[in-house]
């Protein structure tokens, strides 16, 4: 019954953004990780994970975000997470993967930032 | 000239399809046989037009000369005679009489009568057989015929029979249509009663007048001094028995086929009324149709009464008896009130005032209308007034007549007013709501596949019935069958609009496209209606199902295109769900519809609609309980987190706490599928809500809970389980026992306890 998919969207620039609907657990997570691995292959280091559509997270779902933390910072890319819903904030604060990455209250902010300095 | 209606009842008249009436049979041929003893009385048969009357004097007929042979003379010999057919000179009305009359006595008297309809052969070939007194009366017709004695030629004629027979035979008039003599010119009303009377006094001569004005016919009766001596026998519809039987021949003869359970419906929609019965069935025939179910019943009785068979009917009828186009409108918008809105007339002037015109005017159309037994003073035989096929019939008229409506739109109107007249206001917030969320929806519904247990309720019920909802999340897993749905285009609510308590519109009306091709053929079409009342009745079913094959026509859709979908919130009963299933109509309840919001992700509209619900919980010092078995597999942990949702909207917490309950039973469950080892491959959830705080167990039966080691636990760096659910809630346990091990999280509710956000004790 899994009708859930990553969209993703090139914001120009080498960055773009993910977008994270549905339930994030080890299905989609596989899937967020390919299309961000996707991407950098494809010379993007810019990404945006959107987590507004995002109903729910467990934590095998975190450890597909830390994989891709790792991977970011291999790459020296840069990785924002933006419209995070509460819980989830504090999720990513409680299992620190928070310290890794910036967030956002809104993609336009977060693809400002990266307009601004990368 | 011959008038309206001579192909009646009498040319068309079959016996052996004479259904019913037995009660009047009897009576009619008992009065007939003791007109041998001279004590027979007359009857004045009256009844609506086209009810039976004709055909229950030709059966009368029919008996009478099958029990002729086996009585001794003097024997009945019944004479039939319409005065549908006379001319309205009272000459030429004798003279058909005697030739009628001629004719049949010869054929009773076992003679074949000459080829020729010609007065004098007649009358030689009855002189042939010894009864001379013809050629007297024949003589006395020339003679007033020749000085243009209309009254005395006619009091000749109707003398005649009386002078025949002697001992062998005594005739038994069966005198049909008889309100037709109003219109003889020149004759005083009743002439013919005048001339009779002395006849029908004598007991000798029964007398079956059969009209359908009696109110005509009795005040002539009245003004001779004869209504004592006649019965009345008022010819209704048929009894639902015989009319059933009816449908029998008619049916089989021409090949048509008709469920039996809807034969009953069917009669009583025609009112039980032989001749409409036979229309009906020439109808479907006629169109090559099948009669398969209710909804394509009520189809062709529709389209019969507006272009069809009854139409022609009963159009002729007005036509002929009104030909001014304005007075005939004015006479069906004035019917049309009396008839369908059963509007009541005390007075003649209460008559006019329907019609809007003045006095004089009513009155015209009044006269008109008494052609055929619409008299003034029938306005009293309540009967007539409810005949449903002229009922229909006018309705038509005055729809296309006054409002400009085209056929099939009053044929639908038609449909719609019989199937349903159920009131529409009643919950109607409620299914405003109810068709909003379906809207939202199907929005949102993007060529997803969802499990088809959604939609049919009947498997549904049938697989998870007298279950609760919990269960029956967990069990949509294992339901195999999916259903594609279509990419919605657009929505559109549609609005009921009521006009004489019907129906016409859907509640939602949704265009879609398969496969986003935006071709005709990957058309998809929902219609969609949504029941908020107690019990989704089958006439609500039969309603719907007649809106969308109107859709389907109007579309030209091929089957399959319209895909129709009733929600509802209440009950349904077997025969309900088996009209569905046969009609192929999506029925869901509103708790499938639940799982429909939370698989479309939209919990937030629905929590709206929980508010309502009132938070008696808090107050409540028993802890409420709620249970649900869990089957280990992949992503069932999104179900434990909506019943999670479930009891703390019950408890009206709030939303930050119920995402950290949602969280928590999630990694429980995930922890628990992952490290159990469970047998039985289900676990057990408890959840436990009292004022103070809410508990939730997770319980497996496996061998045994190893506590996650952090990051070395797997490549992947999982076993966040633990760690997170300490954080989420105020006080985890963890028990393992020989029979497995459960989790006891704890998320106290009282402001102070719990309130503090998670700590963050990883932030550098």
């Amino acid at each position: 019954m899994s009708y859930l998919t990553v969209k993703t969207r090139e914001a120009g620039g080498g960055v773009s953004v993910v977008y994270v609907n549905g339930y994030l657990n080890n299905l989609l997570g596989e899937q967020v990780e390919h299309a961000v691995w996707d991407l950098l292959e494809a010379g993007q280091h810019g990404i945006v994970l959107e987590f507004g559509e995002t109903r729910l997270i467990n934590s095998i779902g975190i450890s597909f975000l830390i994989g891709i933390v790792e991977r970011m910072r291999e790459r020296n890319g840069t990785l924002a997470f933006c419209s995070l819903a509460r819980i989830h904030r504090e999720l990513f604060q409680v299992t620190g993967v928070s310290r890794y990455i910036r967030i956002f209250d809104s993609e336009a902010e977060a693809l400002a930032f990266f307009a601004q300095n990368v | 000239m011959r008038l309206l209606w001579s192909y009646g009842a009498e040319s068309s008249f079959r016996p052996e399809e004479f259904f019913g009436r037995e009660e009047e049979l009897t009576a009619l041929l008992r009065v007939c046989l003791e007109g041998k003893s001279g004590i027979g009385s007359s009857v004045l048969i009256y009844g609506p037009p086209n009810i039976g009357k004709s055909s229950l004097l030709l059966k009368l007929k029919t008996e009478l000369q099958s029990v002729t042979g086996a009585t001794a003379p003097p024997r009945p010999f019944p004479f039939y005679y319409s005065f549908s057919k006379i001319l309205s000179h009272p000459l030429a009305l004798s003279q058909h009489f005697l030739q009628e009359y001629l004719w049949q006595l010869l054929v009773f008297l076992g003679e074949s009568p000459p080829a020729a309809f010609d007065l004098d052969a007649l009358c030689e070939s009855l002189g042939a057989l010894g009864h001379m007194e013809c050629r007297d009366f024949l003589s006395a017709h020339r003679r007033y015929s020749d000085k243009g004695d209309g009254l005395s030629a006619l009091a000749n004629a109707f003398s005649f029979p009386f002078a025949t027979g002697g001992n062998l035979w005594y005739p038994v008039f069966l005198f049909d249509d008889f309100q037709y003599t109003i219109k003889l010119q020149n004759m005083p009303d009743g002439a013919i009663f005048s001339i009779l009377r002395p006849h029908i006094k004598s007991g000798h001569f029964p007398m079956i007048i059969s009209g359908s004005s009696p109110g005509h016919v009795t005040s002539s009766l009245k003004r001779e001094g004869l209504y004592g001596s006649f019965q009345l026998i008022e010819v209704g519809g048929l009894s639902q028995e015989a009319s059933m039987k009816a449908w029998i021949p008619l049916f089989e003869r021409r090949n048509i086929a008709m469920p039996e359970k809807l034969m009953s419906r069917a009669a009583a929609r025609l009112g039980h009324v032989p001749i409409y019965q036979r229309m009906f069935a020439e109808e479907v025939s006629f169109r090559n149709a099948q009669i398969e179910d209710e909804v394509g019943f009520e189809n062709l009785y529709a389209l019969s009464v507006t272009e069809g068979k009854l139409n022609r009917y009963w159009r002729e009828f007005f036509e002929n008896a009104i030909p001014d186009r304005m007075s005939r409108a004015r006479a069906v918008r004035f019917l049309k009130r009396v008839i369908c809105d059963h509007f009541p007339i005390d007075t003649f002037e209460g008559a006019f005032s329907l019609m809007g015109s003045t006095p004089e005017e009513g009155n015209e159309i009044l006269s008109a209308l008494e052609f055929k037994g619409l008299l003034k003073s029938d306005f009293e035989h309540i009967q007539f007034l409810r005949d449903p096929v002229l009922a229909d019939f006018l309705g038509w008229a005055f729809e296309r007549g006054v409002q400009g409506k085209n056929t099939s739109q009053v044929a639908a109107a038609i449909v719609q007013a019989k199937i349903s007249r159920s009131p529409l206001e009643e919950g109607r917030e409620e299914r405003e709501r109810s068709a909003a969320l379906a809207k939202e929806m199907m929005r949102r519904w993007d060529c997803r596949e969802v499990p088809t247990l959604l939609f049919e309720f009947g498997r549904f019920r049938e697989k998870f019935g007298g279950k609760g909802l919990l269960e029956v999340m967990i069990g949509l897993e294992k339901d195999p069958g999916t259903m594609r749905l279509p990419k919605v285009s657009s929505v559109s609510t549609g609005y009921r609009t009521r006009r004489d308590g019907s129906r016409f519109d859907f509640d939602l009306v949704a265009y879609g496209f398969h496969e986003g091709d935006f071709s005709e053929e990957n058309l998809v079409i929902w219609a969609v209606d949504v029941h908020s009342e107690k019990t989704l009745t089958h006439t609500a079913v039969e309603h719907f199902e007649n809106r969308c094959r109107l859709l389907s026509l109007e579309k030209s859709l091929k089957p399959g295109q319209l895909r129709k979908w009733i929600i509802f919130d209440g009950a349904a009963d077997s025969t309900v769900m088996e009209m569905v299933s046969r009609y192929g109509i999506h029925l869901t309840h509103q708790t499938q519809m639940r799982l429909f919001l939370n698989l479309f992700g939209m919990e937030e509209l629905e929590t709206v609609r929980e508010e309502k619900r009132p938070s008696e919980p808090r107050g409540e010092e028993k802890p409420l309980e709620f249970e649900l078995v869990l089957p280990i597999k992949a992503d069932t942990e999104v179900v434990a987190a909506r019943v999670a949702e479930e009891v703390a909207a019950y408890a009206s917490l709030d939303k930050d706490t119920v995402d950290r309950i949602k969280m928590a039973i999630i990694e429980a469950c995930i922890n628990a599928f992952e490290h159990s080892g469970s047998t039985t491959g289900k676990i057990r959830l408890r959840y436990v809500l009292s004022p103070e705080r809410i508990e939730l167990f997770v319980q497996d039966d496996g061998k045994g809970f190893r506590p996650s080691k952090g990051d070395d636990e797997s490549k992947r760096g999982r076993g966040w389980g633990l760690k997170l659910i300490s954080e989420l809630v105020d006080d985890v346990d963890i028990i393992t026992g020989e029979n497995g091990t459960t989790v006891r999280m704890v998320k106290n509710l009282r402001s102070g306890d719990g309130e503090g956000t998670i700590t963050s004790k990883d932030e550098g």
